[in-house]
């Protein structure tokens, strides 16, 4: 019987091998010519950033550095004072994602649970957030009035959770085996205990999920710190990266203009070096990123 | 439980009726106290803004606050239909969507049935991981990237293009090129990603219809079409029909990265439009009321798609 299936198999694969053989050949040519084409951006970026500016301006960078230079990596560092604005981020980063993590927790819990007075007017009031908002500029005038302007508070409060994240994590919880929570409950525990001791060691898989999402999202917020972070020494990367590219920009058009950060390396350089560095911390998480976000997408699209 | 309130409700009338809620509100104390400042959050930080709204309608002034000034009725809505501005970014808004609805909508579902046929998970897996990497980047790097890949003087793209004879080609200030470098800056971002919830459904599909075709000699392209496709189809629709909601909202963050001021006639979009007239040019309740307008288009968009997704047999969004 085995013998005769495996035969069988092999007889298969020898007829269909020639179609087959050819679309494999294709397929993988493809893939390896799109996965090489995403990839590259990336590398001459790298390239770029270790060249020297003789060798870019000639054009010769193409796959590896050429004159191999740190000088671009030393002046974001020392001229542009890359590390103050990632500390910054890293600070705003961790504090937003612990307050992302804890209210969306706190929100999604309760919606988790069958029946609770009130629960349908909660579900009610969040649903025509999801729809309907204020809009930009109300809500610039309402932090404004609040006098959170230029604080990261405001931002803090401005994204302190998702709602749809929240439904992710929502839609997990009421998968819990309501047994555990029932037995608890008996011996005296109330909602509050439930969660911390029972659901969340439960949910550590979404938790960790979220938390990357949400991180990710700190890491690379540009809109809201630009709408409103003014004063300089609170800058995040994102803005900050954008503002050396810009700069190095009107460098290379007009030298004599520049006052903040002077290059003395070719612009390019320097930019490719603030683009890596940016870049650097995202793909130290990445692994741990790919590890969990396909089970979190999944979660999310089951009910969403 | 609700059954039960209700019949109780029948025999004993409406004191029973409240002794119950209240006492259900009482064994949901340590709920109330998770949920409740979540509300008040939402209420203050999300509703609040709505109540802003009636600037669209005021002339906004920030010494009289926002209830205090002047009412104008429709003046910046008129403003609003008789300006050019206003006919260019609701263009381009539609414009930037069907664009990339024909274009970039299409690529994840392709690249799935791609990545699906392949066996090899030591191919598999670093192909996927690149794909995947540019949708966890800001639009701030990879606009950097991009920028500087296309500069005429010292890009790799123009390099190439010089080496093999040609002009330079000033790809972010020409208005053709420029929608093809945002198209094409899209897909790099976002397609890798837009795979995972196809090749979850295809994932789905059970082994045996492939090797019942592989007898019956199909080849893997009629596999594919005539298997492969057909499973993911529901999911493409649902795709397509969520996508339809948002036919008027494009990213703030990659059109304010791209776009320059060479390129605004094509690149100018609602958000990037009341960023600069509201933020920069300190115009409150004009922006205010394209923003309105931008959310009561939105919401019929998003009714509507809803409503198809209904139709379709399909969960739809709410």
């Amino acid at each position: 019987m085995d013998k005769s299936v495996r035969i069988n198999r092999k007889k298969n694969a020898i007829r269909v091998s020639k179609g087959e053989r050819i679309f494999y050949i294709v397929n993988y040519f493809i893939l390896t010519l799109l996965g090489i084409t995403a990839l590259y951006p990336f590398l001459i970026t790298l390239a770029n950033s270790l060249s020297g500016s003789r060798a870019i301006l000639a054009g010769e960078v193409v796959l590896f550095p050429v004159d191999f230079s740190l000088e671009a990596y030393y002046q974001i560092t020392t001229a542009a004072k890359i590390f103050d604005t990632m500390a910054n981020t890293v600070y705003l980063t961790i504090i937003g994602t612990l307050l992302n993590m804890l209210v969306t927790i706190m929100c999604a819990y309760p919606l988790s649970k069958k029946y609770f007075p009130g629960k349908n007017l909660c579900v009610t009031i969040l649903t025509i957030t999801m729809f309907f908002g204020g809009g930009l500029i109300p809500t610039f005038i309402l932090m404004k009035s609040l006098h959170l302007m230029d604080t990261y508070l405001c931002l803090w409060l401005l994204g302190l959770f998702s709602i749809y994240n929240m439904i992710i994590l929502r839609t997990f919880f009421s998968g819990l085996p309501p047994e555990l929570e029932e037995s608890a409950k008996i011996d005296g525990a109330n909602d509050i205990v439930v969660l911390i001791r029972i659901a969340l060691p439960l949910s550590k898989a979404v938790l960790a999920t979220l938390t990357l999402f949400y991180a990710v999202g700190w890491w690379n917020s540009y809109m809201s710190p630009l709408l409103y972070i003014s004063s300089p020494d609170k800058a995040v990367l994102m803005l900050k990266l954008k503002q050396l590219l810009d700069q190095s920009q009107l460098a290379q058009n007009h030298p004599e203009e520049i006052g903040v950060v002077r290059p003395v390396i070719a612009p390019e350089s320097f930019k490719a070096a603030s683009i890596i560095v940016s870049t650097v911390p995202i793909l130290c998480v990445y692994p741990f990123l790919q590890k969990y976000f396909v089970k979190g997408v999944m979660i999310g699209s089951i009910k969403g | 439980m609700k059954v039960n309130v209700q019949q109780v409700n029948l025999s004993n009338g409406n004191t029973q009726r409240r002794r119950r809620l209240l006492r259900d509100m009482k064994s949901a104390r340590y709920l109330y106290m998770l949920i409740i400042p979540v509300m008040i959050y939402i209420v203050i930080f999300k509703y609040g803004p709505m109540y802003g709204i009636i600037m669209a309608f005021k002339d906004y002034k920030i010494g009289d606050g926002i209830w205090g000034s002047a009412w104008v009725g429709v003046k910046h809505f008129r403003t609003l239909f008789n300006s050019y501005d206003f006919y260019r970014i609701l263009r381009n808004s539609l414009l930037l969507n069907v664009y990339s609805v024909i274009f970039q909508f299409p690529v994840p579902i392709l690249l799935a049935l791609l990545l699906n046929e392949v066996k090899c998970n030591r191919f598999k897996k670093p192909v996927q991981s690149i794909l995947y990497l540019p949708h966890f980047l800001s639009w701030v790097i990879l606009a950097g990237i991009v920028i500087q890949m296309l500069s005429p003087s010292t890009g790799i793209v123009n390099a190439i293009i010089k080496f093999f004879g040609g002009e330079p080609i000033y790809f972010m200030s020409s208005k053709g090129w420029w929608l093809v470098v945002f198209i094409i800056s899209g897909i790099w971002k976002e397609s890798g990603w837009g795979t995972i919830i196809y090749l979850a459904a295809i994932s789905g599909v059970d082994a045996q219809l492939y090797e019942a075709a592989q007898i019956d000699g199909a080849g893997k392209l009629r596999q594919i079409w005539h298997i492969t496709m057909p499973a993911i189809k529901p999911t493409i629709v649902i795709l397509l029909v969520m996508r339809m909601g948002s036919m008027m909202d494009v990213g703030f963050d990659q059109i304010y990265m791209l776009s320059n001021d060479y390129v605004r006639d094509v690149a100018d979009v609602f958000s990037t439009y009341i960023y600069r007239m509201g933020i920069e040019n300190i115009r409150y309740s004009y922006t205010t009321a394209i923003g309105l307008f931008q959310s009561i288009v939105n919401l019929i968009l998003l009714a509507g798609t809803n409503w198809v997704a209904h139709r379709l047999g399909e969960q739809g969004i709410w």
